[in-house]
């Protein structure tokens, strides 16, 4: 199908300041709009509030608008430069969240303006959790126990079905601001009330705690005729409990036999189908039980993501580039990949090498902040690195950071010094590592190293961390060869 | 934390095999260096020896099956280098690695600006940078793409391979600057300002030096080596003061302190001091209005990007204050001084290249506070709100061009007329636990801005922006500690009681606030009993707060009410200065609609 000829002029919505859970991932993906639609002939108009983006440059679009992104300014741009159809999959939350509004106020249909990329029942379907687990129902994939609630009653009558431990994510919401984890009734109350605060629709969802089940990202897309590809798979070190933006990620990912990923895929192209997102990228995220094998579909972002981004760079495939030429109306086939120039983009990316991203926080800023790690995203920036093996990606992302940090320790800045402790000292700090360990932090990482130079095994670390025990068992051998390479000292 | 003395022996017994899976594993020559108990250029050294050098492959998306085109590249330690170097005029510029806070997207945008000001010249680009996040990081965006971590190791490794033309360290924030020095000693030309120029910037006894050289006045300084020796320097230097670590190790934060108990109170909790990590100590010139400047000079001729001012007043740390550009409060004669110092500054600094200094204003007198010869966190901000490519110019600058031939010498910021708010976005709603008053430690985020032919419209939007919307009507609540209980305070009040608004003050400021006249309701402390504020606050009865810290003693009411605010979202107002400017946004949001125009058309508006 060649582009759409219907239309002149597109609206693209940006993301807004940076805040934890939207960073410049959107900077990445507008700019990457601007450029791609504004070189096929479309009259492009822009808004962004934030000045310290690529994407407002008045070079790169026709129209920009450093405005604040609220569906009354939004609308009274449309009024103004009435354009054809408008792209709110570039901009993250905000931009789809300001989509949504302009539909339900009636101000996409009083000025005539279609969504593109995403259509509006997509965006509900992927985002009301409770439609999101009927179509999951559907087209029998499993996704977790629970369901939506308005007030804190509904949610404690839930909790019999449910189950301790209980997740807490309220609907509609930035990064998972305002959820948790509760392990009893009382934080459960607690924590229903805050989430119900940060929803700005008053609800939450509730559901059974997949607490370390391993975790896994797909980057989809789809194009008008049908065709889908899958960009890339992510799997997160973490375990699921820790926020996909506070977990070291990995690309490929390294831990599922081919029958799991095949079933993985299978279900990925099923689920864009189902929620109808017709042209551009999703995300899709899974968890699996590391016991049984149980895979179940955790949500979908119907939108360009952070992950996205990392999958861009990771694969080398520009992810909103081609998404943005798919929601004008080129199908998958027809966009050559600008890396070869001689495969489509329906070509499906092959990496022979991983890809490791670690986040970066920032909690000494913040007094007396918790800098536990959960299901709500703290951390502000993140570091990628490529190599040949995870183990040389890992260091080299760790020494990405700026932290000091040059490696998985032994670069002069840990904070234990395992060589110089004696055996009483080894024993008391083996019990102090595994204790730390149990609780996801920040630093955590060098503490794995310290657990090893002590002596627990990988399975012992396994059941404490939930971490895949083939992470571990890389992870062992840096540790191994630093041994080696120390008896060398001189 | 002190460093022990770097040997330089040699770990001779190391086979090469060793050291290649060592590299394999992805250990940094600093690690070994470590390991060894050696120093990272003998390891580099033994590394080149045994020929244990990386190679670059390519990111093809394919696996090799095709052949790539896209030069976007990692390092790695096998055979085949598919990273070809070409024979053109090369520039390299380093990125600004992971977004933190502090170090954010401002910084991506210089890199992306300068490369495409290099591409305009002719020059072949190259990136080098570690966070997937950013533009600079889309292989689309330079000519070559190398995904690498910002270290002097992987660098040189990167600078050996292609040798460059030049580095470009000055627009990728701190992390750059960092190494910057080691490059030049491993003969890597730094391109633009010099390391040596940037290093005079940040030494303070040089600095302050070249400062009396120039005959400019700076607050007063002083370096502390004890407790003791601290409260004598505060002083010595009188009070209030700003004390700070020279050495930062998790953060530890400034402070500004009123008497000599305080400032003994921060060192003693705060601080290792000793010898080789002193404090420093800086007069803090309280209520004075701050400044900053970005300009670009080419070594010659010096052109003044903008001025903004900040809103809040001194004390706030300038990425977490709102700023306005062009300033709004500000005598022709501080003007005139303030450029006049900038430009003495840039020429005296020898830079080539973006610099940003920051002023203070108190009782008339203009103080230099600090000079940045690198593109600072305004640099897109000014750009946007006048048109002048900062960045773009800079680069070229760095490249031997001239401002004269760039056709900016005689550029005149003064001719933008219309009003550009930034107004900084903060995380407080990410951690239930922490404070949100704002001091001399940034903790924004990211940043929206306002635009509009009027001041009030610019910060009304610049709040909506920021998900601040100001009320229109309503009741505010006020709550000013004892320094604050002042004319202007009761200026504000009158305002806001014009506007229809009306008001209720816990017992202390309703008092002040009764006595002189103003209309104001009463309401209890969190703790005095019920209903209080906070319970006023979740019950949608007050629409705007306007609470300045009254420091240690009311912090629980304060922390309570912070927090029902942020949760109910409530604007929430922590200094005067602030509550000032949102009394004119919400004037002019009274009136009706704010209006809207395309950067384009402001453009225009400044060339005709």
């Amino acid at each position: 199908m060649p582009k759409r000829t219907d239309i002149k002029s597109i609206l693209i919505i940006g993301s807004g300041p940076i805040v934890i859970g939207q960073a410049c991932e959107f900077d990445y993906s507008g700019t990457q709009a601007c450029q791609v639609l504004r070189e096929e002939g479309y009259r492009i108009i822009l808004i962004n509030s934030n000045p310290a983006t690529i994407m407002t440059d008045p070079e790169l679009a026709d129209a920009t608008y450093i405005e604040p992104i609220t569906p009354e300014m939004v609308e009274e741009i449309i009024k103004k430069e009435r354009p054809d159809v408008i792209l709110p999959t570039m901009g993250g939350q905000t931009a789809l969240n300001i989509a949504v509004a302009l539909a339900e106020r009636g101000v996409l249909a009083k000025y005539g303006v279609e969504l593109i990329g995403a259509k509006l029942e997509a965006i509900k379907k992927a985002e009301d959790r409770e439609l999101f687990k009927e179509a999951m129902d559907r087209i029998g994939l499993h996704s977790a126990r629970g369901g939506f609630v308005n007030t804190l009653d509904e949610a404690v009558k839930m909790t019999e079905e449910v189950g301790f431990p209980i997740i807490i994510r309220p609907s509609f919401t930035l990064g998972g601001t305002g959820g948790g984890t509760a392990y009893n009734i009382e934080e459960f109350r607690e924590k229903v009330l805050h989430g119900l605060t940060s929803s700005p629709i008053q609800q939450v969802l509730i559901e059974e705690s997949v607490i370390g089940w391993k975790e896994f990202e797909l980057e989809v897309m789809r194009d008008l005729k049908d065709n889908v590809v899958i960009i890339c798979s992510i799997e997160n070190f973490d375990p699921m409990g820790v926020h996909t933006g506070d977990s070291i990620t990995v690309a490929p990912a390294q831990t599922l036999t081919d029958k799991e990923y095949q079933a993985m895929r299978d279900a990925a192209k099923k689920i864009i189908r189902e929620i109808g997102v017709e042209t551009g990228g999703s995300n899709i995220q899974f968890a699996v039980n590391p016991s049984d094998g149980r895979m179940i579909v955790i949500e979908m972002n119907p939108r360009v993501s952070r992950s996205s981004a990392l999958a861009s760079k990771a694969t080398g495939f520009p992810i909103a580039k081609i998404a943005a030429k798919l929601a004008v109306g080129y199908t998958l086939d027809e966009i050559p990949n600008d890396i070869t120039k001689l495969t489509p983009a329906s070509f499906e990316p092959t990496i022979d090498y991983c890809v490791v991203k670690i986040p970066r926080w920032d909690f000494e800023k913040f007094k007396g902040v918790d800098d536990t790690l959960g299901v709500q995203m703290k951390s502000v920036g993140e570091a990628m690195a490529i190599g040949r093996t995870f183990k040389e990606s890992f260091q080299k992302a760790l020494r990405s950071l700026e932290q000091g940090r040059f490696g998985l320790g032994a670069d002069g800045k840990d904070e234990l010094d395992v060589r110089a402790m004696n055996d009483v000292e080894r024993k008391e700090w083996r019990r102090r590592v595994l204790d730390r360990l149990k609780i996801p932090k920040p630093g955590n990482i060098f503490y794995l190293r310290y657990a090893f130079q002590l002596g627990c095994s990988i399975e012992e670390l396994f059941k404490v961390t939930k971490i895949d025990p083939w992470f571990l068992h890389n992870i062992w051998q840096i540790v191994e060869l630093e041994e080696e390479l120390y008896s060398y000292r001189v | 934390m002190k460093q022990s003395k770097i040997s330089h022996r040699i770990p001779s017994k190391v086979s090469p095999e060793l050291l290649r899976q060592a590299k394999e594993f992805g250990f940094s020559d600093r690690q070994l260096a470590h390991i060894w108990g050696t120093s990272e250029k003998i390891v580099r050294g033994m590394r080149k020896q045994h020929g244990v050098v990386p190679v670059y492959k390519t990111v093809d998306t394919c696996a090799a099956e095709f052949e790539a085109h896209t030069p976007y590249h990692y390092s790695t330690y096998e055979r085949e280098n598919e990273s070809k170097r070409s024979e053109r005029k090369k520039v390299i510029i380093l990125g600004g690695g992971p977004n933190r806070i502090g170090q954010g997207i401002e910084f991506d945008y210089c890199c992306v600006h300068g490369v495409y000001a290099l591409d305009e010249e002719g020059i072949e680009t190259m990136m080098i940078n570690c966070n997937p996040e950013t533009v600079s990081t889309d292989y689309d965006t330079t000519d070559k793409l190398y995904f690498e971590p910002l270290t002097l190791e992987d660098v040189l490794n990167i600078c050996e391979h292609e040798q460059p033309f030049g580095v470009i360290v000055s627009f990728g924030g701190q992390t750059p600057l960092k190494i910057a020095k080691a490059l030049e000693e491993n003969g890597v030309r730094i391109l633009g300002t010099s390391p040596e120029g940037i290093d005079l910037a940040e030494d303070r006894e040089r600095f302050g030096a070249l400062l009396r050289k120039l005959n400019i006045p700076h607050p007063k300084y002083g370096t502390a080596y004890s407790v003791n020796n601290a409260v004598l320097v505060a002083e010595q230097i009188s009070f209030p003061v700003l004390v700070r670590p020279s050495y930062v190790l998790g953060g530890r934060a400034m402070e500004i302190c009123y008497n000599g108990d305080a400032v003994r109170e921060y060192m003693k909790k705060a601080v290792d001091v000793s010898p080789d990590y002193p404090v420093l100590i800086d007069r803090f010139l309280e209520d004075a209005f701050e400044y900053d400047v970005d300009c670009v000079s080419d070594g010659k001729d010096v052109v003044i990007g903008g001025v903004m001012e900040h809103i809040e007043e001194a004390g706030i740390h300038s990425g977490d204050s709102a700023c306005v550009l062009p300033p709004f409060m500000i005598s022709q004669k501080n003007l005139d001084e303030i450029i006049g110092y900038t430009v003495k500054l840039a020429k005296a600094l020898k830079v080539v290249g973006l610099m940003n200094v920051q002023f203070a204003m108190k009782d008339g007198v203009v103080y230099v506070l600090e000079v940045n010869p690198r593109a600072s966190r305004t640099v897109p901000f000014v750009s946007k709100a006048t048109g002048l490519p900062l960045a773009k110019i800079a680069a070229k600058v760095m490249v031997g061009k001239t401002l004269e031939e760039l056709g900016l010498k005689g550029y005149d910021f003064r001719k933008v007329k219309h009003i550009s708010v930034k107004e900084a976005v903060f995380p407080f709603n990410k951690f239930p636990r922490v404070p949100v008053f704002l001091g001399p430690e940034m903790r924004s985020t990211g940043e929206v801005m306002g635009i509009s032919e009027n001041f009030g419209a610019a910060v009304a939007k610049a709040q909506m922006g920021a998900g601040n919307t100001l009320p229109v009507e309503g009741r505010v609540f006020i709550s000013v500690n004892e320094s604050d209980k002042t004319e202007f305070t009761l200026g504000i009040a009158r305002d806001l009681v014009g506007l229809g608004f009306s008001l209720v003050a816990t017992e202390g400021t309703q008092s002040f606030l009764n006595q002189s006249g103003v209309e104001c309701g009463h309401v209890f402390k969190v703790n005095e009993g019920r209903p209080n504020v906070v319970d006023m606050v979740k019950n949608g009865e007050i629409q705007l707060i306007i609470n300045t810290p009254l420091g240690e003693n009311s912090r629980y009411d304060e922390f309570a009410i912070g927090r029902s605010a942020l949760e109910n979202k409530v604007s929430f107002i922590t200094t005067l200065s602030a509550a000032a400017t949102a009394v004119k946004g919400i004037a002019k949001q009274k009136e009706g609609t704010l209006g809207i125009r395309s950067v384009q058309e402001y453009l225009k508006n400044i060339d005709t």
